[in-house]
């Protein structure tokens, strides 16, 4: 929204007796910011224009040298002088111009001095209304009427050349500060002057009840038709098409002018329809039927819906009413008779028609805010019937003013003790009046403990007794606020398992970053194909989509990281060669699984009376009880800890995939868990099959997977199937908290170590021998205290693999796995011979398990 | 492993020179010395030491030989024999812990002669946390150091927890305020589709805070945003946080102490706060709040515009009608909420002025925040 700071001068001239000329823009800015209404931008216009003077033809030459140019001699009454000008449209000896003397500088910076003009000296120029930003007319010079005074200049003749433009910034609750009239109001409060409404009065003339038909009283409040004759149709005097221009808005012809200007002022739209194409020479308001077609002014043609108001003549739509006039509806240059239209509609009927149309015009955009449907929709009438008389000569023969339901007055209680409660701050009880009154509010305080209020029709927004404590707030000054925290701080009162969810992302977060990982964060939503080539356990129909998404590519909710962190690696791939090494905490998202989509019912049901209107009245708890446990999420979201590690160059043949095991392994002991790793047991696809396995708890609970990123999968993400890429993740829902360990007794005595070493078939998995190992050793052995194999993570000595060899010494598709065991005696020293009788038994048990799995197994 | 020789006795040691004669005969005794003296003056380092030691003093070391012999004398000749065995056996010891000193002493000083060049170092590789985690996790200690609990919700969200419950109806305009990504519902689920939205705030986490308990509650929650706009400083993924402080007798005042203390705490410095009236449908009155710039003190730079002010974010009295959908009796209930972009805080903090940097991984990126 602009707003001229010299009009809004006026108005406080007129309605408040303040001179706004004893406040600079800077406290112009502060105090229309203090009002809550936003500067975005301030732009003093005019400045370079004193040297612009209004000059007569005196003659025209033609140019020697140009056929297109030609030598206007001018006069501004004390000096002639001869000016080349290109323009065609120089008028006749005793026509007006604008010449911008030497010294004048332009709105664009030119400087205006003697220029030579293909040979011929001229001094300044004379201007169009672009090159002088009064006007969007570029094709021809200003041509003033015949009784323009010689001489003067522009920013005397027409004042408002010289003007500071303020764009604000009106939030949605304030539709009356989208026209002057509410702007200057406010100020007026905030300057601590009384604002004198204004009670033009509407033009007199016979009622024609068949001027207006209200068939939708329920969407339409108020119409006001005023019907006129002999309205001439022409350009604006320039002093409205300047004023229209520096608000932004494009003069057209007087009769649209005049509606705009008085939109701009008093922040309502209005309508003028040449009679004379109304069938029936009425309009009638109305929903329209099932398809009914109607051509906007923007040419568009739609089919109307029966939710859709429109303005109709007997036959037809002519107007969607509050959003766009129709093609025909409007005046043209041979329009004599007019039929003005000023009205209030429903606003939430306006915006589902501007919404589901997709036309967002100045008029809707007022509209479904809320235009005043009392005194401000009269005064607006009865100013734009008075211009129309003025600019147009068109006079008005009839009226017809139809009533539907009107909003009615709304009744607010206001306590001040309340306010002072809510504010923390006493605002005095005459200054809280003067304010209310001030904006419009009719205030009754008989009764000093609870104010009867009435808000103004301008004033939808105020509703309930915040809204007035609001007011009083906004025009006393938020600054008055004092500091002071009246509420003691209350005990933590957090759920114990949201805390320790935080706290077990932080540490992981911790770990991994300490392992040398960058974190990356990466958008939740994805390009389908992104989804579907990490296919894993979440079917398609388990995806998010998006209805309207930004993008046509990323219109899902990821399922995986996997896809972000590769988009990374490309990202890095391409702009650099280091080694990239990357991890993310973040969500993935999915339908879930009980249902085909939607989320779960509880919360879906109670949704369902929001759809409906208003929301219900509040019906306080029957025991002041509250709802067992949060609310239910409306899909799944699970978080996921994901590494991924690639190196920068092409020569990545070293890189393996258990490097991102380590990471996420050393973060998961952050947390007091410690898992291991095996051997996939469902493989996915989306990872290298020899070259994935999975990460398990203590308890056989999976807590993620790793591996290198298959090939294909790095295709699908524009990275080289042959770049390895090793990529792991855990599953945060079973990693809710930390655990804590609980102390075991150190070994007393020293450990004696023997390797064993099988040759074995590649098949078999390293992890699963481990296990075959690991359950061998757990075997009792004979005797008291005999020597044991060090089991687990603990401490010193796990079962180890020192070795994994292939090559000529073993057969192809074979391995030498050399594994180093442990032994250990509880309360003494163990001999060499009984370690190596006990590992001789533990290793005959697992050459007759391994069998099962490889016949050919042998130790070496 | 170096083995001190002085300590040691392995076996080993060549076989010994006959015994009878050399007791018998004193200038062998000395020649013995003299000859170990020799050798010693040749060992070179502990392990020469050690092998000297074993062949004079060892089991079967000449000057223990010796000592072995004695029996075979006449018991007169035994004594002195034996004090003279003994004193050549501690004056072997002797010099030998004095050679083993000297040893060492030379070795120190080679040692400490070598030059190892330490003076080029690159750190230990160590990861970064996102610029926006770490905003993030300064933003919930210091509220946790003033009484907040840390709170989080769904990022699909009900459209109601998103708008109808905060006061912001169907046709309220200010759904145009918020661009709105809705989700397609499943096929046969029977749903509209505006039913779920990626959260256009963190507010929705206000309602379930306030649907699942009682006043008093105290917190921030924190968390991932969506909103259908994408430039330099608009993305259409981001993060806020927001605060919600409800019980009886909670004021505006109380609130505009509280970002006071919470801006100081933050940046370690005294700096004002102001409001500027402003709309939010689920408070009233709203306001929003400006710093005064923490890079300058207010006198103006270029972080702030030179206008020595940076806007936050939004704040206010949370509106009744809040209160009323959540189930808290506004009458007796007051409270305040507030929000602010994470991101913005981040970028403003370390000077980042293009935020789609934010979110394309590039490590080079990640280097420039170590911390
Ligand atoms: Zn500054």
């Amino acid at each position: 929204m602009l707003i001229s700071r010299v009009w809004l001068k006026e108005l406080l001239a007129d309605a408040a007796g303040f001179d706004l000329g004893s406040i600079d823009d800077d406290g112009l800015t502060r105090a229309l910011t203090g009002l809550g209404l936003e500067v975005e931008a301030v732009r003093a216009t005019g400045a370079g224009l004193s040297e612009v003077v209004i000059a007569d033809v005196a003659g025209i030459r033609p140019h020697p040298e140009a056929d297109k140019l030609r030598i206007v001699d001018v006069s501004d009454g004390n000096q002639n002088v001869a000016v080349v000008c290109g323009a065609a449209n120089v008028p006749a000896p005793g026509g007006k111009v604008l010449w911008a003397r030497p010294g004048a500088v332009l709105p664009d910076g030119t400087q205006i001095g003697h220029r030579l003009v293909r040979g011929v000296s001229s001094p300044g120029m004379l201007c169009s209304e672009t090159e002088l930003d009064i006007g969007p007319d570029g094709d021809g010079i200003v041509v003033l009427p015949g009784d323009a005074p010689a001489g003067r200049r522009l920013v005397d003749f027409v004042p408002a050349v010289m003007d500071t433009i303020i764009e604000l910034s009106i939030t949605p609750n304030r539709p009356d500060a989208l026209g002057h009239v509410g702007v200057a109001r406010d100020l007026a409060v905030k300057l601590n002057r009384a604002w004198r409404p204004s009670n033009r009065e509407l033009p007199e003339c016979p009622e024609d009840p068949g001027l207006v038909e209200l068939r939708a009283p329920d969407r339409c409040g108020r119409y006001l038709g005023v019907a006129f004759v002999d309205a001439r149709i022409g350009p604006s005097p320039l002093a409205l098409r300047l004023r229209l221009h520096r608000l932004g808005l494009r003069p057209l012809s007087n009769v649209v002018d005049v509606t705009n200007l008085v939109m701009m002022q008093w922040g309502q739209p209005l309508h003028a329809f040449d009679r004379a194409r109304l069938r029936g020479g009425k309009v009638v308001v109305r929903t329209a039927r099932p398809g009914e077609p109607i051509v906007l002014l923007d040419g568009r043609t739609l089919a109307l819906a029966p939710d859709d108001l429109v303005i109709a003549d007997s036959e037809s739509p002519m107007a969607l009413a509050g959003v766009m006039g129709g093609e025909h509806s409007g005046v043209a240059a041979d329009t004599t008779t007019l039929l003005l239209e000023a009205a209030w509609f429903e606003p939430a009927g306006i915006r589902r028609s501007a919404r589901a149309r997709g036309c967002a015009t100045d008029s809707s955009h007022r509209f479904e805010r809320g235009v005043d449907h009392g005194d401000g929709l009269t005064q607006a009438c009865a100013s734009a019937c008075a211009l129309l008389q003025e600019v147009a000569g068109a006079k008005p023969v009839a009226h017809c003013y139809p009533i539907g339901s009107r909003p009615a007055p709304r009744i607010i209680d206001l306590r001040p003790a309340r306010t002072k409660l809510l504010l923390g701050m006493e605002v005095p009880q005459p200054e809280a009046k003067r304010i209310l009154v001030g904006v419009g509010v009719l205030v009754d305080d008989a009764d000093a403990a609870r104010w009867r209020c009435t808000a103004p029709s301008h004033r939808p927004d105020l509703e309930r007794e915040v809204d007035l404590i609001d007011e009083i707030v906004r025009h006393h000054g938020l600054d008055r606020l004092p500091m002071q925290a009246a509420v003691p701080h209350a005990p933590s009162r957090a759920d114990r398992r949201t805390r320790a969810r935080a706290d077990a992302v932080r540490g992981l977060a911790d770990a991994l970053r300490e392992a040398g990982l960058h974190e990356h964060v990466a958008f939740a939503f994805t390009r389908p194909e992104a989804v579907a080539a990490v296919v894993d356990d979440t079917p398609n129909e388990r995806t998010i989509v998006l209805a309207n998404p930004m993008r046509g590519e990323a219109s899902v909710l990821r399922t995986h990281l996997l896809g972000g962190l590769l988009e990374a690696v490309a990202v890095n791939l391409a702009r650099h060669g280091r080694a990239i090494e990357l991890f993310e905490i973040g969500r993935v998202y999915r339908w879930p699984e009980h249902t085909s989509g939607g989320g779960p019912k509880r919360v879906a049901d109670c949704c369902a009376p929001a759809w409906t209107g208003k929301t219900s009245a509040w019906v306080a708890p029957k025991d002041d009880s509250f709802a067992d446990g949060p609310d239910p999420e409306p899909i799944e979201e699970r978080t996921r800890a994901a590494v991924v590690r690639a190196s920068g160059s092409a020569d990545n043949t070293h890189l393996d995939a258990r490097s991102v095991a380590a990471d996420l392994l050393g973060a998961l002991l952050r947390l007091g868990y410690r898992a291991r790793t095996r051997a996939t047991r469902r493989p996915v696809p989306w990872l290298h099959p020899g070259a994935q396995a999975e990460i398990v708890r203590d308890d056989g609970t999976v807590l993620g997977r790793y591996g290198l990123v298959h090939p294909e999968v790095l295709e699908a993400f524009a990275l080289a199937g042959d770049h390895r890429v090793a990529y792991g993740e855990l599953w945060l829902e079973h990693i809710s908290e930390r655990r804590s360990s609980s102390f075991v007794a150190l070994p007393r005595f020293p450990a004696t170590s023997r390797d064993a070493s099988f040759d074995i078939v590649l098949t078999v998995p390293s992890s699963r021998i481990l296990e075959i190992v690991d359950h061998a050793a757990r075997l009792g052995q004979e005797g008291d205290d005999p020597p044991r194999v060090v089991r687990g993570d603990r401490g010193d000595g796990a079962i180890e693999i020192i070795d994994d060899y292939r090559g000529e010494e073993v057969a192809a598709g074979r391995r030498a796995l050399t594994l180093r065991l442990h032994y250990r005696a509880q309360a003494r020293s163990v001999t060499d011979a009984e370690v190596q009788a006990v590992h001789l038994s533990i290793i005959t048990r697992v050459c007759d398990e391994l069998r099962s799995l490889d016949p050919d197994v042998r130790t070496r | 492993m170096v083995r001190t020789a002085v300590f040691s006795s392995a076996c080993g040691a060549p076989a010994p020179a006959p015994i009878v004669r050399v007791v018998s005969d004193s200038i062998d005794l000395d020649g013995l010395l003299t000859r170990f003296r020799g050798e010693l003056a040749g060992t070179e380092d502990e392990a020469g030491l050690y092998q000297l030691q074993v062949a004079y003093l060892g089991k079967k070391g000449q000057v223990t030989a010796l000592s072995k012999s004695l029996g075979s004398l006449a018991p007169e000749d035994r004594k002195a024999a034996g004090e003279r065995i003994n004193a050549v056996k501690r004056a072997c010891e002797e010099e030998i812990a004095a050679r083993a000193a000297e040893l060492r002493s030379r070795a120190r000083q080679r040692e400490l002669a070598r030059i190892e060049d330490v003076s080029a170092v690159r750190p230990r590789a160590l990861g970064t946390f996102h610029p926006i985690t770490q905003t993030r996790r300064a933003l919930e200690q210091v509220f946790g150091e003033l009484g907040f609990d840390i709170e989080d919700g769904p990022h699909v969200e009900f459209a109601r927890f998103n708008f109808d419950d905060l006061n912001i109806g169907p046709d309220h305009p200010a759904r145009d305020m918020a661009d709105t990504f809705f989700v397609q519902p499943a096929a046969g689920s029977g749903r509209m589709v505006d039913e779920l939205v990626l959260r256009t705030h963190t507010s929705p986490v206000q309602i379930r805070t306030m649907r699942a308990r009682k006043p008093p509650i105290r917190i921030v929650a924190l968390g991932t945003v969506f909103r259908r706009d994408d430039d330099a400083t608009h993305s259409p993924m981001f993060h806020q946080i927001e605060g919600l402080c409800v019980d009886e007798g909670v004021s505006m005042a109380d609130l505009r102490a509280t970002l006071y203390r919470f801006v100081g705490a933050f940046f370690g410095r005294e700096l004002e706060v102001r409001f500027r009236p402003s709309f939010f449908p689920f408070v009233e009155p709203g306001a929003e709040f400006d710093m005064q710039c923490p890079f300058c003190g207010g006198s103006g730079c270029s972080t702030c515009k030179s206008s020595g002010w940076i806007e936050l974010g939004g704040s206010g009295m949370v509106h009744p009608a809040v209160f009323e959908a959540c189930g808290i009796d506004p009458e007796r209930y007051t409270g305040w909420a507030f929000g602010f972009g994470i991101d913005r805080m981040a970028m403003l903090m370390h000077q980042i002025h293009d935020l789609r940097l934010m979110f394309d991984g590039d490590i080079r990126f990640a280097e420039q925040f170590p911390c």
